[in-house]
């Protein structure tokens, strides 16, 4: 016992039929194979019933032997909705059109909004973001992430010391602080120069002060090397009485001394690393919730290892974000190295790796002299080494002198 | 001729347990309590009003009564009727037949 519900997918028809007892006439139709449904009767000599629209040729052809007349009543389903929808076609071209653009004028980016620095940093900011691609009309989505425009901003402006960059709908605000050189001490005032490191000296260019170190002398930390104080011990007690050679000055100096670091590193024996051999493909996604449909780039590559990098990037409808994003995908293609090496060549690495920390550390200035092994030991594959490194470098530290004590 | 199709018919029905729709030619009705009323196997269409319809069945009529009817489905041998039902007649050739 099948129930057919009216089908609303297919075109139906309602018809009136006129004539004396419709319902043979009915009859014949659902005997011509035609179904019929919904029918009622009127009145007398008047049914009303619904057919398929495809059935309404082979109900014509029995009428034609008849003396029935066929009045259409009503039309349904979706195929009508259709054909009456293009009727008013401009009326839905231009909704999908209005759809369209508030879709796109929602993904684009209206402003850029720099606040909290002066008006030429502001203009310097506002051509290092056009140089990226960041000025009102561009696509959202092809914007680098926030973080990624801090870094190159801090990168390109040296005037600035922090950005803050917020997407806020269609705005970018940006918010910026600009770098003040402020210096440590105020010059002039009368200081002494101080060491911060033990060592050996090895070096001093004394322009201003009094020397109180001379070059092979051990110092700690704390010593005062340059003093600002150009009396004696002796003249000092009389500062009080005579005025002018008693004045402290600003003491300058630069006192090179020679310093050591224990260093300790390990370095495995076996080692792995992975390469990015240049090889790469992008993949652009929509994503919808947990489903992600690949829209561009639709072949896997064929990588043993590979890196992949992710970027989402929301779609938006007015202020709304939509259930849709943006992804983007690299897979960028890698190589594993696994090697073996030496104890020599471990204890080689080491070394650089350790020279390279105390550089990195100690900045520019300082010249590692020599590196030493004090000690070396394997054990679980790594080889583990004491290394004892000498430096030359600055140690001078400013100290301000307080007076009226 | 006919009685003797008949007999044959009905000892098919017995012997073998055939369905007897099948074998007798005879509509299978289902009824739903007042509401529905939905026959198959009839052999067309005699009479549709708001209040009865007749149908032809193997031997004779099968005649429903109520009010508001109106025919959810016809197809070639099936229809379903909604409504309020009252009665089910079965017209004989022969004499009434009341269930």
């Amino acid at each position: 016992m099948k129930k057919e519900n009216s089908p609303t997918i297919r075109a139906y028809i309602t018809v009136r039929i006129k004539g004396a007892r419709p319902e043979l006439f009915l009859q014949k139709c659902a005997s011509g194979g035609i179904s019929i449904w919904d029918v009622k009767k009127i009145e007398d000599d008047c049914c009303q019933a619904t057919i398929m629209l495809k059935d309404l040729g082979a109900l014509r052809k029995i009428r034609r032997n008849s003396l029935y007349k066929v009045s259409f009543v009503d039309r349904k389903g979706f195929p009508f909705f259709l054909s009456r929808l293009c009727k008013k076609r401009f009326l839905v071209i231009g909704i999908l059109i209005g759809f369209l653009f508030f879709f796109v004028l929602s993904n684009l980016l209206w402003s850029v909004k720099i606040t909290g620095v002066p008006k030429e940093i502001e203009e310097k900011i506002e051509t290092e973001l056009e140089a990226f691609g960041i000025h009102p009309g561009v696509w959202l989505f092809s914007l680098a992430t926030p973080t990624d425009i801090q870094r190159q901003l801090l990168n390109e402006v040296p005037e600035l010391l922090w950005t803050g960059v917020n997407l806020q709908g269609t705005s970018l605000h940006l918010e910026a602080v600009e770098k003040t050189i402020v210096e440590e001490l105020p010059p002039g005032e009368p200081r002494n120069l101080v060491a911060t490191k033990k060592g050996v000296i090895t070096n001093m260019y004394v322009s201003k002060g009094r020397a109180m170190v001379s070059v092979n002398d051990y110092v700690v930390p704390g010593k005062v090397l340059v003093s600002g104080n150009l009396n004696t011990e002796e003249g000092e007690n009389n500062t009080d009485a005579e005025e002018n050679p008693g004045q402290p000055i600003a003491a300058e100096a630069e006192v090179i001394a020679n310093t050591w670091y224990e260093v300790h590193v390990s370095i495995p024996l076996l080692y792995q690393a992975e390469e990015i051999t240049g090889e790469q493909k992008k993949k652009h996604y929509l994503r919808f919730g947990d489903v992600q449909l690949p829209f561009w780039g639709f072949k896997d590559p064929d990588f043993i290892y590979s890196q992949e990098e992710r970027r989402e990037q929301p779609i938006h409808f007015l202020k709304w974000e939509l259930p849709i994003s943006y992804v983007s995908k690299e897979i960028s293609e890698t190589e594993k190295i696994e090697e073996q090496r030496s104890k020599e060549e471990a204890i080689e690495a080491g070394i650089q790796q350790a020279v390279t920390q105390l550089e990195n550390e100690l900045g520019p200035e300082a010249v590692i002299l020599s590196e030493k092994i004090l000690h070396e030991h394997t054990e679980h594959g790594k080889v583990e080494l004491v290394l004892y490194l000498s430096v030359e470098e600055n140690i001078v530290k400013e100290e301000l002198i307080t007076q009226g004590d | 001729m006919k009685k003797w199709q008949q007999r044959i018919r009905s000892l098919l029905m017995e012997q073998f347990s055939l369905p007897s729709d099948v074998v007798m030619e005879m509509p299978r009705i289902t009824i739903i309590g007042h509401l529905h009323f939905y026959i198959e196997n009839h052999q067309g269409l005699a009479l549709y009003t708001n209040e009865e319809l007749r149908l032809k069945v193997a031997n004779g009529f099968v005649c429903i009564k109520g009010h508001s009817f109106v025919l959810k489905m016809m197809l070639p041998k099936e229809i379903m009727l909604e409504g309020t039902i009252s009665e089910v007649l079965f017209l004989n050739q022969e004499g009434e037949k009341k269930e």
